[in-house]
């Protein structure tokens, strides 16, 4: 199955669901998804499509347009076909449901998104803060407001 | 032994009580006047050739740090031997960036150590941040906290600049101008 | 898990600074008796914040940064990054750089298995294993020093091609090393396979088979230990992967010593990667001619799109998602690095084994904490 086919059955199953889907090349596909229902895309691509491995889950911040966007990188280990997938969520509320029980490695990802972004995962297993000290959660290093960057330089350097 | 009589009496809070005619001392009373002799140099002379470190590899530097200490480079013929526990360790290492989150823990093995000890920062970061000076995470001008003997710069410095400084530090003792103890 | 701590149970905190770690992290295992019954990894010690650096840097300053996520694999992590802006800006690498890229990443490749595989036999209890694994890669590390200038951090890559041509006298050089390499790779090979109070160490500890290892995400030696020839230079080739000839090493019984196994005949096929490419490298530029970016163009901007790209690290899949907005400067950038999942599946590997085998296992898997903290 190539990608075409793949990004046609993803849109036939899920028509309204899936939107903007598009070939970038014979390896990469790009769609966009409704966040309430990714869970559901997720669990049809690892059973229908093999698309088993995760390779990443991040946010990215958009403030001018008011919305934080996580994206889904999944890979597989049997066709060299790595699909993007877009939730976009708005910046005030970010809350997306949790891929862990499809994808077992999303885990620590959700957790990393949910320190630097602030999105919220709903049924996480384990939702604290992964790489940062528990007194930096609600800062939100990585979004594009964040104040405390750079924070202080070194002295010599001033 | 009249040098013994004012570094006695400034310890007088650690005396049980006088005795007449007999002289007491405690162990810091006697060390502080080694201090003041000979034997100081002698003892210098021991412990700069066994500067034990801990090996905490914190960054790219902590990659050069175990090189060092392996078979190339050999500083075991220095007597410089890698020390996995910091309660056999003379020198600490910071190789690397300290984080927020990990500085409590470098803190730890620092108090661990038993003195006399010196601290080596090896590498930018631990210097003044280097690529990482303005991250959100990292915390910048540690030799606040430490008493930092030798600075090595570098990113990451060479096997062969932690040997110099190794030689450095060696120097220092000798001359009496270390951190790691109060002449 | 600190919840129910029964009476005979306690929890066992290995890190951050412990000699077993090859970095900082924290295992905090609760044992009953000698068994570990339940662990978990906690991360962070050296989270350095690069992806929010990187959005602060331009595009060919981020090439320093990235060499930092991982100190063994600085030269996969800039081709991961280079080839994400390349891709972007539609850039052109002219063969003879391909080539010499190929030959400098399965040389870091060899360097980063020999350590990762000495600290893994020093954690078993074979200390003298990493003095003879040290004293091959010092003479490796000459080698690539002659090339990059550095040890460690390389800053070698450029867009659309590479620092510095390969010096003379590196093809002797190389295989000079090569010819004393080979031999302690068969010594390496001999002393595993015929000790056996390591065979009794490693042969069916810490078994992955290939569902597990799938589910979690593992990628690379660990993963090709199960049996799965997922190899990114295979499966989606970059620079000149595709005219070269190699094989994907797997082994099949997916416990410590099949993973030690791997890296070693994956030492010997790099090793016969870059004896081809100095063979077939052909002369011409390292900087493709006639482009709008310069050699050393310090503000470049790049038309606004995305891109993931991945290449194979010594340790698996290393990914680079870069969003840029047409400025100089990256939007956001995502590292994807390898050793996330193959950390994230220690707990579960851990369940129910003796104490005396969480290093050896833990050390099979030749973690870089720095990466995964980045």
């Amino acid at each position: 199955m190539d990608a075409k086919a793949m990004i046609d059955s993803l849109s036939s199953q899920f028509t309204g669901v899936i939107y903007d889907a598009q070939v970038e090349s014979d390896i990469r596909i790009l769609a966009k998804v409704k966040p309430e229902s990714v869970k559901d895309i997720c669990q049809y691509l690892k059973e229908k499509l093999s698309f088993g491995h995760l390779c990443c889950e991040f946010g990215v911040d958009y403030p001018e347009r008011n919305e934080i966007e996580v994206v889904y990188v999944i890979g597989s280990y049997e066709h060299p076909v790595v699909l993007t997938l877009k939730a976009i969520l708005p910046r005030d509320d970010p809350e997306v449901e949790s891929v862990v029980p499809v994808y077992w490695n999303a885990n620590w990802y959700e957790r990393e998104t949910y320190e630097l972004f602030g999105v919220k995962y709903l049924d996480h297993p384990d939702l604290r803060p992964l790489v940062l000290p528990q007194d930096m959660l609600g800062e939100w290093p990585l979004r594009k407001d964040y104040k405390g960057f750079p924070n202080k330089t070194a002295r010599n350097l001033v | 032994m009249a040098e013994v009589e004012p570094v006695s009496t400034n310890n007088k809070d650690d005396m049980q009580e006088e005795i007449p005619g007999v002289m007491t001392t405690s162990t810091s009373a006697i060390s502080d006047f080694l201090k003041k002799t000979k034997a100081q140099d002698i003892i210098n002379w021991g412990r700069k050739n066994s500067l034990w470190f801990t090996v905490n590899a914190m960054g790219c530097c902590g990659v050069e740090l175990l090189s060092t200490g392996m078979a190339h480079y050999d500083t075991d013929r220095f007597g410089i031997i890698p020390r996995n526990s910091p309660r056999h360790a003379d020198v600490l290492i910071i190789s690397g960036y300290v984080t927020k989150k990990y500085f409590p823990a470098l803190k730890r093995i620092w108090d661990q150590m038993p003195a006399p000890k010196w601290v080596i920062a090896y590498g930018d970061c631990a210097i003044s941040g280097g690529p990482f000076y303005e991250s959100y995470s990292t915390r910048q001008n540690v030799d606040e906290v430490f008493p930092v003997d030798i600075y090595v710069p570098g990113c990451p410095p060479r096997c062969e600049a932690l040997i110099q400084a190794f030689y450095e530090l060696q120097k220092k003792i000798v001359a009496k101008k270390d951190k790691g103890t109060d002449y | 898990m600190y919840d129910e701590v029964g009476p005979s149970e306690m929890i066992v905190h290995l890190g951050p600074q412990h000699p077993m770690l090859p970095g900082p992290f924290r295992l905090n295992a609760k044992l009953r008796g000698e068994t570990v019954v339940d662990s978990e990894v906690e991360m962070g010690w050296i989270h350095k914040g690069i992806e929010k650096i990187l959005e602060n840097k331009t595009y060919l300053q981020g090439i320093t940064i990235v060499d930092r996520i991982c100190y063994l694999a600085a030269l996969t992590n800039e081709e991961a990054y280079v080839g994400c802006v390349e891709k972007l800006a539609g850039i052109e690498v002219p063969e003879r750089a391909q080539y010499i890229r190929v030959i400098m990443e399965e040389l870091s490749r060899i360097q980063s298995h020999l350590l990762g595989m000495g600290e893994y036999a020093s954690f078993v209890g074979f200390v003298s294993m990493f003095m003879y694994t040290i004293k091959e890669r010092e003479d490796l590390m000459s080698v690539i020093d002659s090339v990059t200038g550095a040890r460690i951090t390389h800053s070698f890559l450029r867009f659309g091609g590479v620092k510095d041509d390969l010096p003379e006298g590196f093809k002797e050089d190389v295989k000079y090393v090569f010819g004393n390499l080979r031999k302690a790779i068969d010594n390496y090979e001999e002393l595993f396979s015929t000790d056996s109070i390591y065979k009794a160490r490693t042969v069916g500890i810490g078994t992955l088979t290939a569902e597990v290892a799938k589910d979690i995400g593992v990628s690379g030696p660990p993963l090709r230990a199960t049996g799965v020839a997922f190899d990114i230079r295979k499966d989606e080739p970059y620079l000149v992967y595709k005219d070269l000839d190699f094989k994907v090493c797997t082994q099949t019984a997916g416990d410590v010593f099949a993973r030690v196994q791997v890296r070693l005949d994956e030492m010997r096929e790099s090793m016969y990667i870059v004896e081809q490419c100095l063979d077939q490298i052909p002369s011409g530029p390292i900087f493709p001619e006639g482009t709008a970016y310069g050699r050393r163009s310090p503000v470049m901007r790049i038309p606004a799109g995305e891109v993931f790209h991945r290449v194979e690290d010594p340790r698996g899949e290393m990914g680079f998602y870069m969003v840029s907005d047409g400025s100089d400067k990256p939007y956001r950038v995502k590292i994807r690095g390898p050793v996330y999942p193959t950390l994230q599946a220690l707990p579960p590997l851990l369940k129910g084994v003796p104490v005396a085998d969480i290093v050896a296992i833990a050390g099979s898997m030749d973690t870089c904490t720095s990466e995964v903290d980045r």
